[in-house]
């Protein structure tokens, strides 16, 4: 547990603006998660991170298609969300954070996945 | 209500011309494709139990076309009913902590390769504006290489021995 939060943090350090990275389940609830000062709390909260899974659900209606990933940009942040079902990756960063960057941690966390989704689809 | 009436409506078929309106049935009309079009009422359902599966096909059909027409209506309103308790919040990352604790005792991560020799920086421009090094270092750096070069131009080998030996080679 303590080594995927490392590889975590290690993460945080690779790019710079990067807040925090979390990893939930579809309503929100994160299963892991690392975080630095500066990330915003409203941000991290299960309602705010749960509205990608809905947004990506009814976003397909409108005939944009199943969507893997949402990038939104803020004023101060940027949030990304890829989905990994039934695992949600969300990254806060600043606004002027490369988000190319952060698209590129993706493959970091890939491997961890397999672990975190074990834990997930056994509780659902 | 409207469905109903235009399910018994037979003169709507007239005006129709086959292009969908207000008056279009929703469901294909089992009743109105037969010969015989039978009249039903609450005895006919309370005396013959062969009327029931039909009454359920429609009902069926009907709970069909609900469900597909509320799957494809984006309800904004109803999207904020799903919230979370906190006590189920809490409740279920304890849940997930320990059975990650468990997943991650069973199976180790693999060991990760080093995808690039080069490190990540992940302010580059910072590194790459940064002060250059002192005159002083510079020159230290500059003749202690110097000298290192000379000292490395230098090395000889002293053989005491011949370093070419013959064999015993037949002619």
């Amino acid at each position: 547990m303590e080594e995927l939060r490392k590889v975590l943090l290690d993460l945080l350090s690779k790019v710079s603006g990067l807040y925090c990275v979390l990893i939930t389940d579809r309503d929100g609830v994160p299963v892991l998660k690392v975080l630095t000062d500066k990330a915003p709390d409203l941000a991290t909260r299960p309602s705010f991170l749960s509205t990608f899974g809905l947004a990506i659900d009814q976003g397909s209606k409108l005939g944009l298609g199943k969507a893997k990933t949402l990038i939104c940009t803020y004023s101060q942040y940027q949030i990304i969300q890829i989905n990994k079902l039934p695992l949600i990756i969300s990254f806060i960063a600043s606004d002027t954070s490369n988000t190319g960057h952060i698209l590129g941690l993706e493959k970091y966390i890939d491997p961890l996945l397999v672990n975190l989704t074990l834990a997930v689809a056994d509780t659902q | 209500m409207g469905c109903c009436y235009s399910f018994f409506c037979k003169e709507d078929s007239a005006q129709q011309r086959g292009e969908p309106n207000e008056r279009t049935h929703l469901l294909v009309d089992p009743v109105s494709n037969s010969a015989n079009i039978p009249q039903y009422n609450s005895e006919d359902f309370l005396n013959n139990s062969n009327t029931l599966p039909k009454k359920t096909d429609e009902q069926s059909a009907l709970n069909r076309i609900l469900q597909e027409t509320a799957t494809n209506v984006i309800d904004v309103a109803a999207l904020d009913s799903h919230n979370l308790q906190q006590h189920e919040y809490v409740e279920r990352m304890r849940q997930y902590s320990s059975k990650l604790q468990q997943a991650c005792a069973s199976n180790k991560l693999p060991v990760r390769h080093k995808l690039c020799v080069l490190q990540d920086v992940p302010i580059p421009e910072k590194v790459i504006c940064s002060e250059s090094i002192s005159a002083d270092d510079l020159n230290l750096i500059s003749t202690a290489v110097s000298k290192a070069a000379a000292a490395i131009g230098e090395i000889k080998v002293e053989h005491k021995e011949d370093m070419v030996v013959l064999f015993r080679v037949p002619d």
